[in-house]
């Protein structure tokens, strides 16, 4: 039936339009559903996403030492190379060689935050920070250096 | 000392031929129409000068807001609408001269055989002075009376809709069955 | 009482009594002139920040809040930086059309504004066919769009101007017969009339469904007229950069940008004449009382207060939908708004005749 439907139509196009307005009506009425952070006057309560990505850290204990067994798996997941692992090898108490991580080192300025190296490391050794401020005013120190000096390995880590 | 209405007219006049002028003189087209819009604006001026403003607001309405636009429309559709146009043929020219020369001439005649009335005379019969409110035109379009103008508005209604089944039939594409 | 209509009497009657009739009418034509000035500038001034903050509330945001207390001065020093800005024209551009286009644009829309009753005995011209001059003048503005579109010699330019032409042109449609079920109704054209003529009450409540129905259509055939979202197809930002405007720059662009918000202030002034009864406050029937508790609100207020209302409507139009596609335009100006506008205009044809209305 050509009218009923005409008809219909009308009525659904005026029922799904009046439900977008109630939405943005609603938003506009109520004030607390405002989302904007008004950022560099809130710098101290300002509160982040949890899954916000700022940069790349790696995670030490208080006995300064890491979960980083130096296995490359984020260097080779990085679609950028961010990402440069420079390994050493340790001597073990019993006499063997063992491969270790030297330093890890971090090219901020080229990183994505796309988050791969995080889920390609095995022992949860790095993790996303949320510090977002980056500037600075030489390029160079954006190269980071992430494993703190004299740090080790954690015991049982493999 | 001319009066101040003496004065509007005299304005509205030289605008609306200055502009009719530059419609047929310019080279460009698309600035022909604009000087052609105009030019038609100004005869609505003239009408509201004469305070006829049912036929100034018709003529804005359908003259500047239909018919202009529809030639700009034309205009924007066609090829190489932006170049200027070549200059017109000599012999051409010479006609179109004599052409408006004559039309001028018609119109002279024509107003004087054409008696006029002081304005201010209320409508009385055969004075030529009408009562031209919006009401009483809508009632002389559909009346039947003696001086009454339902058949020619009956008329061009049939017109009107024979040139729209037209424009659908032309438009109207043909199924993929037939020929 | 202090009221406009006093104020515009008295200046009037002070004028005649000064100089002569003439130059009386000449200062008086200048103060007005100055006056609709003056309100273009600050209509633009408050509806584009109206516009800015009530799109951020709509979109949880903010908005403008760093420039004057609360971002009220945000669009004071849009306006200075526009004012500062170099007026470009384009090298192949037709320079006269191209420089003429926004004053045509901008002059039209006073002269729109002739008719508009502002409060009670506070119009400026009170011509017998009102409505039909509006609704004349406003086919206009579709030249002014024309105009820049082509004299920018720039492609997308010319498709939004072809498209806004196209849009204006089949949208007058419904508008007009929307206009023209109140003038059924109240029998007149003039303005006056018709604000008289609801003084026990506004159309759309007393022309029962078919004037709220008339009501709805000429909102929606407005708000394509303007060439605001989800109408915007001539200026599309994401299509056509800004459609016939692109090539502009300057004070030329405020004064495009101008137009379009006092359009919007026009249209939404007249829907609140033809169906919100104007200046007319909210009477009802004969309750005596109640009419004259509204009647202590100023009249002017009662016409800015419905007209910015409508403003508000058209604006939440514009943050909530999505822009149509030019068929699906179409075909909402020829398959449904045409088609509902001509059997709504029967109805209140019959209204009309019968004396069915209150």
């Amino acid at each position: 039936m050509f009218l009923k439907k005409y008809i219909s139509d009308v009525f659904g196009a005026v029922r799904s339009l009046l439900k977008g307005m109630r939405l943005t009506g609603y938003y506009f009425t109520h004030r607390k559903e405002i989302i904007t952070q008004q950022y560099p006057d809130n710098r101290e309560e300002m509160k982040l996403p949890e899954r916000f990505r700022g940069e790349v850290v790696m995670l030490h204990d208080e006995h300064n030492e890491h979960a980083c067994t130096g296995c490359t798996a984020c260097e080779l997941a990085c679609p950028n190379g961010t990402i440069k692992i420079i390994t050493k090898f340790d001597i073990t108490p019993e006499g063997k060689k063992k491969k270790a991580l030297d330093t890890f080192i971090y090219h901020l300025e080229l990183c994505t935050m796309c988050n791969l190296c995080i889920e390609a490391c095995p022992t949860d050794a790095i993790k996303m920070a949320q510090n977002f401020e980056h500037s600075v005013y030489d390029r160079s120190e954006l190269t980071k250096k992430l494993n703190k000096p004299g740090s080790k390995i954690r015991e049982g880590v493999e | 000392m001319m009066s101040a209405s003496a004065v509007v007219f005299y304005i509205l006049s030289f605008f609306i031929l200055a502009t009719g002028l530059l419609a047929v003189t310019s080279r460009k087209i698309f600035r022909s129409a604009i000087w052609l819009l105009f030019s038609l604006t100004g005869i609505a001026g003239l009408y509201f000068w004469l305070q006829m403003e049912f036929v100034a607001a018709v003529q804005v309405v359908v003259y500047v807001g239909g018919i202009v636009v529809l030639i700009i429309f034309s205009i924007f559709l066609t090829q190489q609408s932006g170049k200027d146009l070549p200059a017109p043929l000599r012999s051409r020219a010479i006609f179109s001269v004599l052409a408006v020369c004559a039309g001028f001439v018609l119109t002279c005649v024509l107003l004087r055989g054409y008696v006029f009335v002081p304005a201010g005379h209320s409508g009385i019969a055969g004075t030529g002075v009408v009562d031209a409110s919006v009401g009483n035109i809508g009632a002389q379009m559909l009346s039947t009376s003696e001086h009454g103008y339902v058949l020619p508005f009956e008329v061009i209604s049939i017109l009107l809709l024979a040139a729209m089944i037209g424009c659908i039939v032309i438009a109207m594409k043909p199924k993929p069955g037939d020929k | 009482m202090l009221s406009i209509e006093n104020i515009t009497h008295s200046i009037d009657a002070w004028l005649n009594g000064t100089f002569n009739p003439t130059v009386a009418v000449l200062l008086e034509s200048l103060i007005v002139g100055f006056c609709v000035i003056g309100l273009f500038a600050l209509l633009g001034l408050i509806l584009v920040l109206m516009e800015r903050k009530v799109s951020a509330y709509m979109q949880i945001r903010l908005g403008p809040n760093r420039v004057g207390p609360g971002g009220t001065l945000q669009t004071v020093a849009d306006t200075l930086k526009l004012a500062m800005k170099e007026g470009l024209t384009p090298d192949g551009a037709d320079k006269f059309l191209f420089n003429l286009a926004p004053f045509l644009v901008i002059v039209v829309a006073m002269m729109i504004l002739a008719p508009v009753a502002f409060a009670k005995g506070t119009q400026i011209w009170d011509i017998n066919i009102g409505v039909l001059y509006i609704s004349a003048v406003s086919s206009l503005s579709v030249i002014g769009i024309l105009m820049a579109g082509w004299a920018s010699n720039n492609k997308y330019s010319l498709l939004g101007a072809m498209r806004s032409g196209a849009q204006i042109v089949s949208y007058e449609l419904s508008a007009g017969l929307s206009i023209i079920s109140i003038v059924v109704l109240t029998g007149s054209l003039r303005i006056s009339d018709i604000i008289a003529s609801q003084e026990d009450g506004w159309w759309i409540f007393k022309g029962h469904i078919p004037a709220v129905i008339s009501f709805i259509i000429f909102i929606i055939a407005v708000t394509a007229e303007t060439n605001r979202a989800p109408f915007d197809l001539a200026e599309a930002e994401s299509e056509l950069t800004a459609g016939f405007h692109t090539e502009y720059s300057g004070m030329k662009f405020a004064l495009f940008f101008l137009a379009e918000y006092v359009n919007i202030f026009i249209v939404c002034a007249i829907a609140a004449t033809l169906f919100l009864g104007g200046w007319m406050p909210l009477h009802i029937g004969h309750w005596a009382g109640f009419n004259r508790v509204m009647d202590y609100v100023p009249s002017s207020l009662w016409f800015t207060g419905k007209t910015f209302f409508l403003i508000f409507l058209i604006m939440w139009f514009r943050w909530t939908f999505p822009r149509l596609r030019i068929d699906q335009l179409l075909n909402l100006e020829w398959k449904y708004l045409l088609p509902m506008s001509m059997v709504n205009l029967l109805l209140i044809t019959l209204i009309a005749i019968k004396g069915w209305h209150f």
